[in-house]
């Protein structure tokens, strides 16, 4: 099948990035100098950001206390349009295609993507009350809080309890994954947990939170901000860094069935969003030089490592435990650290690295002759007990 | 064995999240009330759903008319589990740790309470155990939630 016209048309130009714990800054100003480092990487100038879109995690995966006001209003974009885009972690993705209906009509030249977040620091205040973990707001429809289901890992748990039961995955495979994603970590001084490497004894240690799942299963809680410019494949010739060419997305969703089905306790919705994305860039697995997957949990890697089928349904567990993952192994996943050891900015965190790895901005932990980048988001859970609903799956590119 | 339901009744202060109740699930919480679990049945099908849904077997005008809520058998089994060790709310932290188990219903859906009483599975791969719901009164709050406990 030929590629759709539509890929390699459309190309990220500036990536800025706020990383870090960020104590005395609101999310707001947060958002705005993410902007404004991703308009300065590009080398333009607020002047040439005609749209802007802010992700966040609203309608899906843990609402936060909202806020009202616009990156684009604090640095003076001269913006047409600006609104809020996103489903749990699943942003970046869902960004990119909304921003790529505005670029297409020529609505807008430059679109500024961003999201940010404060979860470290509002959970430093939670904290003070006795609570753990991130402080959401209460949703309507939301069914587990009373009878003790009170943060993602009291659901997302089944999914790698389930998994075990059925395929005898085991602590030490998933821990495999945490081990891996550290030893990534460990090569990015950006990540929250450089020089601090892990064994799988340490991930075996470490306390359990919510059996099967201890600590070191378990996603950072973090501050920061990732904003990216997308704008058109021949405007993006004339920008100072290399292109990072988006070749195809796709998408997924588990309410498309029952919200019971068994299966999505041990898959997720990948299918459709894999054959979507592949199918327009024209690519296959074998293409892919690494991936930067949603990785809120160890089994979610797990089940996108068997979903989009690097090994067989089931046999993810020895597979991570070989070190395929890893530095070194047959394809890396993470290489940044993923949500487990580098931030956890939803599928920002994987976008940033995949457009590092392409740019050849790694540094010590860059990929060989890294020219394709399949990258994941996820989120939204449905009620509860609710495994998170959307997938969306994006390629990224070095060329066209 | 005893049809009558299991029924145990807590006075103790509710200093936890409160149950979400809302136009969709009163009718849920009062059957609960009565010590009834109800589903939410296709009059044409007799596919249960839970919680409310649309029957996507057929079309049903207007809206969702066909359906109504019903008395379930209140038994399933364990589908999965966790054991919470970690206390993320003060008001858990008496009766942490807990097992927080997904119950698949004899009607077909899945529904998560926590397990009351000793028996609890051995390990992650110790599945599949029998349960029964329990009813757990809170009468100076009005509400009653569903507990499930492992039977044989």
């Amino acid at each position: 099948m030929p590629k759709h016209p539509s890929s390699g048309q459309y190309a990220i130009v500036g990536l800025g990035v706020v990383a870090g714990q960020q104590p005395d800054r609101s999310e707001r100003m947060i958002a705005a100098e993410a902007a404004r480092l991703a308009i300065k990487d590009a080398e333009l100038t607020p002047k040439d950001i005609d749209g802007a879109i802010d992700l966040r995690r609203t309608g899906g995966g843990g609402d936060r206390a909202s806020y009202v006001d616009a990156y684009s209003r604090i640095l003076g974009l001269n913006n047409c349009f600006y609104f809020v885009v996103g489903r749990g972690g699943a942003l970046a993705g869902l960004g990119i295609a909304t921003a790529l209906s505005f670029l297409d009509r020529g609505i807008a030249k430059y679109v500024c993507i961003m999201g940010a977040v404060t979860d470290w620091s509002q959970a430093q205040e939670s904290r003070k009350h006795g609570h753990r973990g991130m402080a959401h707001a209460e949703k309507a429809g939301y069914w587990g809080k009373a009878v003790g289901d009170l943060r993602a890992v009291s659901h997302h748990s089944w999914m790698a309890a389930r998994h075990m039961a059925v395929y005898g995955t085991t602590s030490r495979q998933l821990g495999a994954i945490s081990v891996a994603e550290r030893a990534w970590a460990c090569k990015n001084p950006e990540a929250r947990m450089y020089g601090r490497p892990m064994t799988i004894e340490d991930h075996q240690n470490s306390p359990l939170i919510a059996e099967p799942y201890h600590l070191l299963d378990i996603s950072l809680v973090s501050d920061g901000g990732i904003a990216f410019i997308l704008t058109t494949a021949d405007r993006a010739k004339d920008r100072p860094k290399p292109p990072v060419y988006v070749l195809g997305q796709g998408f997924g969703e588990v309410s498309a069935d029952l919200w019971w089905e068994k299966k999505n306790f041990t898959h997720m919705a990948v299918p459709r969003a894999r054959d979507q994305a592949f199918g327009q860039a024209a690519l296959t697995l074998d293409d892919v030089d690494c991936c930067q997957f949603y990785d809120c949990f160890t089994a979610e890697v797990l089940f996108q490592l068997e979903d989009y089928g690097f090994c067989k349904k089931g046999e993810g567990g020895p597979f991570v435990e070989s070190g395929a993952i890893g530095p070194g192994g047959s394809i890396p996943v993470n290489t940044g650290g993923g949500l487990l050891s580098c931030y956890h900015l939803g599928d920002l965190t994987g976008m940033a690295e995949s457009i590092r790895q392409l740019r050849g901005e790694a540094g010590e932990r860059q990929v060989k002759d890294c020219n394709v980048v399949l990258t994941s988001g996820h989120g939204g859970e449905l009620i509860s007990p609710g495994m998170c609903s959307i997938h969306t799956s994006t390629l990224l590119g070095r060329y066209q | 064995m005893s049809n009558e339901p299991e029924v145990i009744v807590s006075n103790e202060p509710w200093n936890k999240p409160l149950p979400n109740i809302d136009k969709d699930n009163e009718a849920f919480y009062e059957g609960l009330k009565k010590h009834k679990f109800l589903v939410w049945r296709c009059k044409t099908c007799g596919a249960s759903y839970w919680p409310k849904a649309y029957c996507i077997n057929h079309d049903n005008e207007p809206f969702a008319a066909n359906m109504e809520w019903v008395e379930a058998s209140g038994r399933g089994k364990i589908f999965a589990f966790n054991r919470h060790h970690m206390v993320f709310h003060p008001g858990f932290a008496a009766e942490t740790p807990y097992v927080y188990a997904l119950v698949e219903l004899e009607e077909g859906p899945l529904v998560s309470s926590t397990l009351v009483g000793s028996r609890t599975p051995k390990d992650v791969y110790d599945v599949g155990q029998k349960v029964v719901v329990v009813y757990e009164d809170h009468p100076a709050e009005g509400f009653t939630l569903p507990r499930f406990r492992i039977v044989d």
